[in-house]
C-alpha cells in the first residue's frame, strides 16, 4: 500500500531534523508535515488526526521554537515540520456547549446571551485569535455576538473547523466555537430572507408536477434516453440567473 | 475634519435610539466620521485595583483600532465607554511602566502611548462645532420645555478625563440652551444612578435613581436627559418598577441627548427611535408639538 | 514551499495564453463537449479500465465479480475478532435503531430517527463528523429554479454521468427529495451563498445541464456537517454519540434480522455487544485502500468498513468495479498531496492548461471522462508539468476567476484552498495550481432500494457505502445530495421498522463464523482480516521493528 509519508521522501535524498514530539527526539524529513513526520517517527494515530486537508479541525497542534518564548499553532496536517520544534497536539480540550431547542429560537442576541452568559466575561485579551490555527479574528467574532451583531459574527467566524483551541486558551473560559456556530445557525435560519424559489419548487414536486416526466424517463430505452441526454439544452456558464431555456415542457 | 467614532455594544442593541440619532446629527452638522472598522467592548467599567492590568487590554485594543484607522480624534457617546476609554488613555500617556507592560503583553498589536485623543460628543459639539454654529443650525428651538440635564459620574470624575468642570459643570445647559430648551437645574444631576447596583442590589438602585427623577421633578422638569444606556436603564426603564413600588411616584420622559439634538436639527422621527423610549416621551414631545417640525 | 525556479518558468507560459483564454470564455467559446462516442474512447485511459488492477472475487455473496484488487482484499478477509470469543448472552447496550458513522449519512439519519420516535446510538471510527462529508466543498445539486430546471433535467444528468447504468428508482428518489433536503438545511440555519433577496446561488458542475450547484463559499460540505451535528447535539439523551469505536461486525438474530453490531472501543481495545432493533449502515467509502497506488482526497478513516460488514452479513454489492477519480488533486506542493480542489474552481471558469499553455478538454465534463484526459495529457501525449519529485501534474489556471468576476473573488469564494496555498507562499488568485486525478470516491457499495432497505431486514444503507444510485461514475454535487437524501430516508425507515416490524430473537455471530470458513475454504491469502479500521502510514523500516504492533491487521 501507499504510504503518504513514504511519497513525499521517494525519489529525494531526505534531510533529516530533530522535533520534539511531546518532549521526545525524532529526526525526520525536513519536507514532511507535522502529521506525516509523527507517523514516520513510527505513531498511529487514533485521536489527533481526520480529514488529513485542513478543514477537519482534528489535529490541532501547539509548539515553541529555541529561545522563543512565543506559543505557536497549526494542524498537524497542513504544518512543515521546523528544525528543533517542541510539540504536542491536542486532539480534545472540554468546552461547554448549551443544549438549546433551535426551533423556539428566533435569532435575537439575547437568545445568545443567555445560552452563554460567559461571554461577557471576555476581556479583549485576544488569545483566541493569536491561537487560531485558521487565522481567524476570533475576539472580534465574540465581539461582535457581545453586540449583538450576528450577521458579522457569522461572517467572521465562517472558517472556524471547530478545533477548540481558542477555547483552550480562554482566560474567560470561553466556547468561542460553539458560540460562533450557534451564530451562524441563527443568522442562516432567521436572520436571512429565505429562498422562496425553493419553497415553489419543494411544493410544485409535492403536488405531483414532475411525476410524469420521472415516469417518462424511467420507462425510456437506453438509446432513448441517451438520446435525450445528449440533446438536453446546456445552460451557458457565463449566462445571467434569469436564463431560461427553449424547452419548458419539463419546467 | 475626520474623526473615528466608537459606538459601544449596548449602542448596536437596546440604545439604538442613542446611535442612531447621534449619526443623523453627525451628517447634519457635516461631521466626516468613520466607525472603527474592528471593535470590541470598552471593558465597560475601568478598573480601579492599581495591578489590574487585564482590564486594561480591551480599551487599548480599541484606541489601537483608532489610531489604526489615522484619526487624531475618537468620538464616543455613551459616557461610560468614554470614561472607560479616556482613562484607559490617560494611563497609556502617562504611566510609562504599565504602558509597557500593556504593549508587551500585546504584541501582536502596533505599540500604543496614548496618540488618539478619546472624545465625548458634547465636549466636541462644544469646542468643534463650537454652540454658535450649532445654534444656526437648529430649527426646530425646543421653546418652553423644561429640561433637567443629567450627567451622572461618568462625564465628571475623575478629574483628568471630565467633559466638564467636576462640581459646577455648565456644559449640558449650555447645549440645552443652544437648542433653546429651559434648563432644570438640579443637585443630584451629578449624583450616581446606582450603576451596576442594578444587577447586585436593584433596590438600592432603584431608591437612588428614584430620588434623582423625585429631584428633577420637584424642580418643574418636564423631561430628564442624559448619555448613557446604564444611566437609562436606571432612570427610564426602571420607572415602572418606580410607578409600582414608590407612593406618588411620576412617569418622567427620559432621552438621550443626540435625540434632543436630532430633534431641534428638524431630523427625521426615525432616527430617533422614541419606541425604545419610554412612551411618555414621545407623548410629550409630541403634545408640545416638537414633533411637528420634524420632517415625517 | 512556493513554486521553483523552473515552474516559475513554466507558469509564464499559462500567463501568455491567459488573456485570449479569458476572451474565449466570455464569449462562450468553450472546447466542444465530448459526443458519447468519444467520452468512450476517452475512458480508455481511465484506471477502472486496467485489468491488471483488479480480480475476481471468491468469497460471498458477490462471488465472481470482478473489482479492484485493494477491495477485495478487504472482503477476502477473515474476521478481525474470532466470532466465537464474543459473548453475545452479555449485552452492554441497547437502542433502538444504531446507526455506524458519524458522517453525513449517519447524522441525518439520527436526526430522523429520533424526529420519528426512536432512540438513536451513533458509533463512529473516529470524532463525529469525521468523514468525507467535512471534506466537500464544491457543493450540493438540486434543482430549486423553477423557471430553467427541474428533477427531470436533474435526472437526466445522473443518468448519463453515471452511464446510463444507474437504478432508476434511486436515481429518482435523489432527484425527487433534493430541494427538501435544501430546505430542511435551511431551516436548520446552514449558510448556503445567497443573494440578498434569498435566492440560493447556483452554478455548473461537471456533467449538469443547468446551474444547480447550491454551495457555503468552498466549505459546503464543512458547514453542512457542522450544521446537522450541532443539531444532533441538541438532541440530548435521545441521540447518543460513541466515538473511537467502530463496528468490526455486524449481529444478527435467529430471525436472519440485523440486530446490532459489535463495537471496538479503540482506546481500551474492548469489544463490545450493542443491541439493536434496527441498524443503518453509513461507513462511507474506500479512498483510504489507495486503489492502484493512488493519492487520496479521503479522510483518514475511509476504510470500507461497512462495505465489509454488510458483504459479511449477506448483502450483494455492486459498482464497485468503479471508483472516482476527481480530476483535481493537488500534486505540488507535496505537503498538500492529494488535497481536493474543488470542481468549483472550474465551474467558476479556471481552465485546465498542459504544459503548453494550452486548454485541451471542455472544463465541465463528467469526473471521468476530465481525469482519463488529464492522465492522457500527461501519459499519452507528455504534455504534463513535471514536479520537482519527478511526477506530473496539469494547471488549473484559477487567476481566470478574477479576471472573469473581479478582482478578489478567488480569496472570497475560495477561501479554504486560498488560505492553504497562501501558507506555502502561492497565491492562487495571481499563479495557477499544479493537479493530477486523485482517488476520491467509491461510486458502487451495498445494494439498497430507495427505502434504504437491504437483503438482510432490519439493515439499511445510507450514503457512500451503498451502491447504485450514481452507477459507474457520480457527478459533483450528487454525494453531500446522496447523504442527506438516503440518511434522512434509512433514518425514517430504521425509525419505523423498529417500531412496526422488528422481532426479537436470540443473537448470533453465525454468519461470520461461516464466512470464516468460506474464506478458509476458498485458498485466499489466509494472512488478512478486517475491516481495516486504520490505514498504516508508519515508514517501512520502523514497520520493520514493531514486532508485535500488526499481528491482527493493522493494528494490534
Amino acid at each position: 500500500m501507499s504510504t503518504d509519508a513514504q511519497e513525499v521522501t521517494a525519489g529525494v535524498e531526505a534531510k533529516l531534523i530533530p522535533i520534539y514530539v511531546m518532549g521526545k527526539r525524532y529526526d525526520v524529513p525536513d519536507s514532511l508535515t507535522i502529521m506525516k513526520a509523527i507517523e514516520y517517527a513510527g505513531y498511529k494515530y487514533i485521536r489527533g488526526c481526520g480529514c488529513r486537508g485542513g478543514v477537519c479541525g482534528a489535529c490541532a497542534t501547539v509548539f515553541r521554537k529555541p529561545g522563543d518564548y512565543k506559543i505557536y499553532t497549526g494542524l498537524a496536517c497542513q504544518t512543515v515540520v521546523e528544525p528543533e520544534m517542541y510539540l504536542t497536539q491536542i486532539p480534545f480540550y472540554p468546552a461547554n456547549r448549551a443544549v438549546y431547542d433551535f426551533g423556539s429560537l428566533t435569532g435575537r442576541p439575547e437568545e445568545i446571551f443567555a445560552l452563554y452568559p460567559e461571554l461577557f466575561r471576555c476581556v479583549a485579551c485576544n488569545a483566541c485569535t493569536k491561537v487560531c490555527p485558521m487565522d481567524v479574528e476570533v475576539l472580534d467574532y465574540i465581539s461582535a455576538v457581545k453586540r449583538g451583531d450576528i450577521e458579522a459574527a457569522a461572517r467572521i467566524s465562517f472558517d472556524c473547523i471547530q478545533c477548540g483551541l481558542c477555547a483552550s486558551r480562554c482566560f474567560a473560559e470561553m466556547p468561542q466555537y460553539h458560540i460562533g456556530q450557534l451564530a451562524r445557525r441563527l443568522w442562516g435560519a432567521y436572520l436571512t430572507p429565505k429562498a422562496e424559489h425553493l419553497k415553489t419548487m419543494v411544493a410544485n414536486i409535492q403536488a405531483g408536477r414532475f411525476s410524469d416526466g420521472l415516469s417518462g424517463l424511467k420507462a425510456m430505452s437506453q438509446d432513448t434516453l441517451k438520446k435525450t441526454y445528449q440533446d438536453r439544452e446546456m445552460e451557458p456558464a457565463t449566462g445571467g440567473e434569469d436564463w431560461t431555456p427553449k424547452d419548458r415542457q419539463y419546467l | 475634519m475626520k474623526v473615528s467614532y466608537y459606538p459601544g455594544c449596548t449602542l448596536k442593541t437596546r440604545a439604538k435610539n442613542l446611535e442612531d440619532s447621534a449619526l443623523a446629527a453627525f451628517k447634519a452638522l457635516g461631521i466626516e466620521y468613520q466607525e472603527l472598522d474592528r471593535w470590541n467592548c470598552c471593558g465597560a467599567v475601568f478598573s480601579l485595583a492599581d495591578d489590574d492590568l487585564i482590564h486594561m487590554v480591551a480599551p487599548v485594543r480599541d484606541l489601537v483600532r483608532a489610531k489604526q484607522l489615522g484619526a487624531g480624534t475618537m468620538v464616543t457617546l455613551c459616557s461610560m465607554c468614554y470614561n472607560t476609554l479616556a482613562r484607559a488613555n490617560e494611563l497609556m500617556k502617562h504611566e510609562e511602566v504599565k504602558r509597557k507592560t500593556i504593549n508587551d503583553f500585546m504584541n501582536e498589536e502596533p505599540d500604543y502611548f496614548g496618540e488618539v485623543e478619546v472624545v465625548h460628543f458634547l465636549s466636541y459639539l462644544k469646542n468643534q462645532i463650537g454652540w454658535g454654529a450649532l445654534k444656526s443650525k437648529v430649527q426646530s428651538p425646543l421653546g418652553g420645555l423644561k429640561i433637567a440635564p443629567y450627567y451622572g459620574c461618568t462625564l465628571l470624575r475623575p478629574k483628568d478625563v471630565a467633559i466638564d468642570h467636576p462640581d459646577s459643570p455648565t456644559l449640558f445647559r449650555e447645549f440645552v440652551e443652544t437648542l433653546g430648551g429651559e434648563v432644570i437645574e438640579f443637585p443630584s444631576s451629578t449624583v450616581c444612578c446606582g450603576s451596576y447596583q442594578a444587577l447586585g442590589n436593584p433596590e438600592a438602585a432603584l431608591k437612588v435613581s428614584f430620588d434623582i427623577l423625585s429631584d428633577a421633578v420637584s424642580r418643574g422638569a418636564d423631561a430628564l436627559v442624559l448619555t448613557c444606556p446604564l444611566c437609562d436603564y436606571n432612570l427610564g426603564r426602571r420607572q415602572d418598577d418606580m410607578l409600582r413600588k414608590y407612593e406618588g411616584a411620576k412617569d418622567v420622559p427620559v432621552l438621550y441627548f443626540t435625540q434632543l439634538l436630532a430633534i431641534a436639527l428638524g431630523l427625521s422621527q426615525e432616527v430617533c427611535r422614541f419606541e425604545l423610549n419610554r412612551s411618555s416621551t414621545a407623548r410629550l414631545l409630541k403634545s408640545r408639538n416638537l414633533l411637528a417640525g420634524v420632517k415625517a | 514551499m512556493p513554486y521553483t525556479e523552473e515552474l516559475k518558468r513554466l507558469i509564464k507560459v499559462v500567463e501568455s495564453t491567459r488573456a485570449e483564454r479569458v476572451e474565449r470564455k466570455r464569449h462562450n467559446q468553450e472546447v466542444p463537449f465530448l459526443s458519447l462516442d468519444e467520452r468512450k474512447e476517452m475512458l480508455r485511459y481511465h484506471p477502472d479500465v486496467k485489468e491488471e488492477g483488479r480480480r475476481e472475487l471468491r468469497v460471498g455473496p458477490s462471488k465472481g465479480y470482478r473489482i479492484a484488487h485493494e477491495m477485495a482484499d478487504v472482503l477476502e478477509a477473515k474476521c478481525r475478532v474470532n466470532p466465537e470469543a464474543i459473548d453475545l448472552s452479555h449485552v452492554d447496550c441497547e437502542t433502538d435503531v444504531l446507526i455506524i458513522g458519524g458522517g453525513g449519512a449517519g447524522t441525518s439519519a439520527a436526526l430522523l430517527a429520533e424526529q420519528n420516535g426512536a432512540r438513536v446510538m451513533i458509533a463512529t471510527k473516529l470524532r463525529h463528523g469525521d468523514a468525507n462529508t467535512m471534506m466537500a466543498e464544491g457543493g450540493i445539486q438540486a434543482a430549486t429554479k423553477g423557471h430553467k430546471d427541474s428533477p427531470y433535467y436533474h435526472y437526466l444528468d445522473v443518468m448519463g454521468g453515471g452511464h446510463f447504468k444507474n437504478v432508476p428508482e434511486l436515481v429518482e428518489t435523489l432527484v425527487n427529495e433534493a430541494p427538501d433536503v435544501i430546505k430542511w438545511l435551511e431551516g436548520l440555519g446552514c449558510n448556503f451563498s445567497k443573494s440578498e433577496d434569498g435566492t440560493l446561488k447556483t452554478i455548473h458542475g461537471g456533467g449538469t445541464c443547468r446551474k444547480r450547484m447550491h454551495f457555503a463559499a468552498d466549505i459546503t460540505g464543512a458547514e453542512m456537517m457542522r450544521t446537522i451535528r450541532d443539531e444532533a447535539r441538541n438532541r440530548k439523551g435521545v441521540i447518543t454519540v460513541i466515538e473511537f469505536s467502530p463496528a468490526v461486525e455486524l449481529i444478527l438474530n435467529e430471525h436472519g434480522h440485523c440486530a446490532g453490531a459489535v463495537l471496538y472501543n479503540l482506546e481500551t481495545e474492548e469489544y463490545l455487544v450493542v443491541k439493536a432493533k434496527s441498524v443503518v449502515m453509513a461507513t462511507g467509502g474506500c479512498g483510504r485502500l489507495h486503489i492502484q497506488g493512488f493519492m487520496t482526497t479521503n479522510h483518514y478513516g475511509a476504510t470500507a468498513d461497512g462495505i465489509v460488514l454488510g458483504y459479511r452479513a449477506g448483502v450483494k454489492i455492486c459498482f464497485l468495479h468503479t471508483v472516482q477519480y476527481h480530476p483535481t488533486g493537488i500534486v505540488f506542493p507535496e505537503q498538500a498531496e492529494g488535497i481536493l480542489i474543488t470542481e468549483k474552481f472550474r465551474g467558476s471558469g479556471a481552465n485546465l492548461v498542459n504544459i503548453d499553455g494550452q486548454q485541451f478538454v471542455n472544463e465541465r465534463e463528467p469526473r471521468d471522462v476530465e481525469a482519463s484526459s488529464i492522465i492522457k495529457e500527461c501519459i499519452v501525449r507528455a504534455k504534463g508539468i513535471p514536479t520537482p519529485t519527478g511526477k506530473l501534474g496539469i494547471w488549473l489556471d484559477s487567476p481566470m476567476i478574477d479576471m472573469l468576476s473581479g478582482e478578489g473573488t478567488v480569496e472570497r469564494e475560495f477561501p479554504g484552498k486560498f488560505i492553504l496555498y497562501k501558507r506555502f507562499d502561492i497565491d492562487i488568485s495571481k499563479e495557477p495550481m499544479l493537479i493530477y486525478p486523485t482517488l476520491h470516491y467509491q461510486n458502487g457499495g451495498l445494494e439498497y432500494d430507495s427505502n434504504c432497505r437491504t437483503s438482510v431486514p432490519g439493515l439499511f444503507v445510507a450514503g457512500e457505502v451503498g451502491g447504485g444510485v450514481h452507477g459507474e461514475n457520480r457527478l459533483m454535487g450528487n454525494s453531500l445530495l446522496d447523504i442527506m437524501v438516503f440518511g434522512r430516508i434509512a433514518g425514517k425507515s430504521a425509525a419505523q421498522y423498529a417500531k412496526e416490524s422488528y422481532r426479537d430473537g436470540k443473537l448470533t455471530l453465525e454468519h461470520a463464523s461461516k464466512y470464516n470458513s468460506e474464506v478458509e475454504a476458498s485458498g485466499v491469502d489466509q494472512g488478512r482480516v478486517a475491516p481495516m479500521i486504520l490505514p498504516d502510514y508508519t515508514d517501512a523500516r520502523i514497520r520493520e521493528k514493531q514486532l508485535t504492533a500488526h499481528y491482527v491487521g493493522t493494528l494490534r
